[in-house]
């Protein structure tokens, strides 16, 4: 077999899928080790995902297309579970709480099956079409992405407190390996300040782009429209924070609404409604 | 400004609209009533909506818009009360930021700075030299940053090192940013215009077609196309449209070649590559009764004079393959006292044209393809009002979740003839970076301490 960027892509999706039933082990029975051995091979994954994104990054040059792995619904899925595991590790790292993975990786590795699975994701590389020639592709597709991709951490975080919430301080068991209920709420509320900002700063790239290519910033496109909805439901959840009786659990609720409604934006507006960001339909 | 407050903060209307919970209602609203004009289509005809909706719905949705949602009464009364708000929210809370930030960190009593979330003393035996106090002074300085003093604070020296003050102005950048951007928009919508036209290859024109209204917009100069190229790649999907523009008021002044994503820009205005069209050309070949020869181009959507025999001609229909397998046009012809006559020239075919005594011998001599190149075209003064608010935004966001106010405080004096040291702090927000900081200044003057004992 050569090495081409499907092989490793195809290696991700098993290595995401091995590294989410290892954080759930962890979570369950507790063993440090099988907690370290989910990290190294999330890692590994990661390592061997950004290798298959660059390499199919060359093979598109090769192909005489030239152009950034960002284009199609498979390149998109391929690249929001890359930057769900990136925003997981930094988490992880800064945090040190593996059980966080055993809600997160899950996302990933459902990306990844979905991308190399499904036979409606087609995963040839193909050329740009003219509306897509843009510097702003890349930073465009990254913004949202990294947006994404916390909002997924978020969404993890949320059915965390949720879980927690309902043991009521049981500190045996599964649920009580969580972190504690006020710990999870400022991790929601951090992961959401963050994506918040990428959201913005995706949705104001997607602006100065169209205004570039079609003449106009903003034209309530659906795509255009539900990243407005899932910026509202963020919105919502950052001053929620500010009003007595709406910290947690509600808050919790809103991270889990909110990663819905990032989904609607990403599969719900290419399956089911049409317009303008018809690149992502399979 | 504090009177108007106090006022203010009595009056059920007033603190209604600058409730937080009127925010976040408004914001699930939005987020709500956004959703429908994605799912129900967009600036269709009444028609439309009649047939797919019934006339039950259609009520409904004509008296509220819902085939413009979001320029309906509603949504623009939703958006306007969102403004309201914000500019409520931001009058409310103005006093206790200013309070906020005029308020002096010096003005503190050793008690208090004991209270803080950060503290740390040390007490030295007997009196310190004045070297030995300015010893302990400057490496606070050299560790905290700048700071001011306050020489004489319950009888010590107390300094302060503050940094980030001024954050707390950034929830009003990014609150404000969203009405910079509302006022750009609104800037666009009354002093632009949108509009688009089709230009053939070799035509010029000097207005374009309003897309709300319909109506003519006059541009000040003409907008030439010299040529439209398409190419594919080798799949067959498009890999560039490219039309070649020349812009003249009289004479040339500009010349450029655009595509989907690099437009042309011109006294405000700008041409954006949109779409395209191939349309067919006749080139009609007609043999006068002298037998001279004429070959005359016909394409669509033209009509065409013919000088030499006062006719014109237009082309009506098109097939690029009819019932004999060859390609064949219908082609109109009026003269001098308007009367029209069509008929079909089919390829190869040839046939008499009386014009009076004289006879026209016309023939199809070839079916030409020609490219019609779509642009969209707009002004658009309140663009640069709106990538400001963008930049507000990010700029305010930014400095309301990560610039933090800092605060720390050296109080050196006596107490029971020992001399105190108190090194104290607060942050508001990133108290992970703040306490490396404050670690930092307790080090510095643990050594400089040590060395005193």
């Amino acid at each position: 077999m050569t090495f081409s960027s499907s092989y490793f892509l195809s290696l991700t999706t098993f290595i995401y899928l091995g590294a989410a039933i290892l954080y759930l082990t962890y979570w369950i029975f507790r063993v440090e080790k099988v907690g370290l051995l989910a990290t190294l091979v999330t890692t590994a994954g990661f390592i061997i995902q950004t290798l298959g994104i660059a390499l199919r990054w060359i093979e598109s040059y090769k192909l005489g297309y030239g152009h950034a792995p960002l284009s199609n619904l498979y390149e998109s899925l391929v690249f929001f579970s890359w930057i769900t595991i990136l925003v997981y590790l930094i988490v992880e790292w800064r945090v040190k709480r593996r059980v966080i993975g055993a809600f997160v990786t899950p996302f990933a590795s459902f990306a990844m099956a979905y991308a190399s699975f499904s036979p409606q994701v087609e995963d040839s590389i193909e050329p740009l079409i003219p509306a897509l020639k843009s510097n702003w592709l890349i930073v465009h597709v990254v913004t949202c992405f990294l947006g994404y991709g916390s909002f997924a951490v978020a969404c993890g975080l949320g059915v965390m407190f949720l879980f927690k919430d309902k043991a009521k301080g049981e500190s045996k068991g599964i649920l009580g390996a969580l972190p504690s209920c006020k710990v999870l709420d400022e991790l929601i509320h951090q992961t959401i300040v963050f994506g918040f900002l990428w959201l913005s700063l995706g949705i104001i790239t997607g602006a100065v782009w169209a205004n570039n290519a079609w003449g106009t910033y903003w034209s309530w496109d659906p795509k255009e429209t539900w990243s407005l909805i899932t910026w509202f439901i963020y919105a919502t959840a950052l001053h929620a924070r500010f009003i007595r009786g709406w910290t947690g659990r509600r808050i919790a609720y809103l991270s889990i609404l909110g990663f819905a409604s990032v989904l609607f934006t990403y599969f719900g507006v290419n399956f089911l409604l049409s317009g303008l960001h018809s690149y992502g339909s399979p | 400004m504090k009177a108007l407050s106090s006022r203010h903060q009595s009056n059920p209307i007033w603190r209604f609209l600058s409730s937080i919970r009127l925010a976040v209602f408004l914001l699930i609203t939005l987020a709500i009533t956004s959703i429908i004009g994605t799912v129900i289509p967009q600036g269709e005809s009444l028609q439309f909506y009649l047939e797919h909706y019934g006339p039950d719905f259609f009520l409904v949705l004509k008296a509220l818009h819902l085939n413009d949602t979001y320029h309906s009464w509603w949504y623009i009364t939703l958006l306007g009360l969102f403004s309201v708000n914000l500019i409520v929210c931001t009058l409310r809370r103005l006093p206790f930021t200013l309070k906020l930030y005029k308020r002096d960190s010096l003005s503190i009593t050793p008690e208090r700075l004991l209270r803080m979330p950060f503290k740390r003393t040390w007490k030295i035996r007997g009196d310190l030299d004045n070297i030995s106090i300015q010893t302990i002074i400057s490496s606070f300085k050299e560790a905290a940053g700048k700071s001011r003093e306050a020489p004489d604070v319950d009888g010590g020296r107390l300094f302060l090192a503050e940094k980030g003050k001024w954050s707390y102005w950034g929830i009003y950048a990014l609150h404000s940013s969203i009405l910079v951007i509302f006022i750009g928009a609104l800037v666009g919508l009354f002093l632009g215009f949108k509009g688009s036209v089709m230009l053939a290859e070799g035509k010029t024109i000097d207005h374009i077609v309003d897309r709300d209204t319909g109506g003519y917009i006059p541009l000040g100069f003409s907008v030439h196309c010299n040529r439209f190229y398409i190419s594919f790649y080798d799949n067959g999907e498009p890999k560039e449209y490219r039309s070649d523009l020349t812009i003249s008021d009289g004479k040339e002044i500009l010349r450029k070649s655009i595509v989907v994503n690099s437009p042309l820009k011109y006294k405000g205005i700008t041409f954006y590559q949109a779409s395209y069209r191939a349309i067919p050309e006749a080139s009609l070949r007609i043999v006068s009764p002298d037998g001279r020869q004429t070959l005359l181009d016909i394409p669509a959507f033209q009509s065409v004079l013919w000088p030499e025999a006062r006719l014109t001609f237009g082309l009506m229909r098109y097939e690029p393959e009819n019932v004999h397998g060859r390609p064949a046009v219908q082609i109109w012809v009026q003269n001098q006292a308007g009367r029209v006559k069509a008929f079909w020239l089919l390829k190869g075919n040839e046939r008499e044209f009386n014009q009076g005594k004289n006879s026209y011998r016309i023939s199809l001599a070839n079916i030409n393809e020609r490219y019609l190149t779509g642009l969209q075209v707009k002004k658009d003064p309140g663009v640069w009002i709106v990538w400001l608010g963008f930049a507000i935004l990010i700029f305010g966001f930014a400095v309301v979740f990560w610039v933090p106010h800092q605060r720390m405080w050296l109080w050196v004096g006596r107490q029971n003839d020992k001399t105190l040291v108190i090194l104290s702090g607060q942050t508001n927000k990133n108290r992970l970076q703040f306490e490396k900081n404050i670690k930092k200044a307790e080090e510095a003057l643990d050594s400089s301490i040590g060395a005193q004992k």
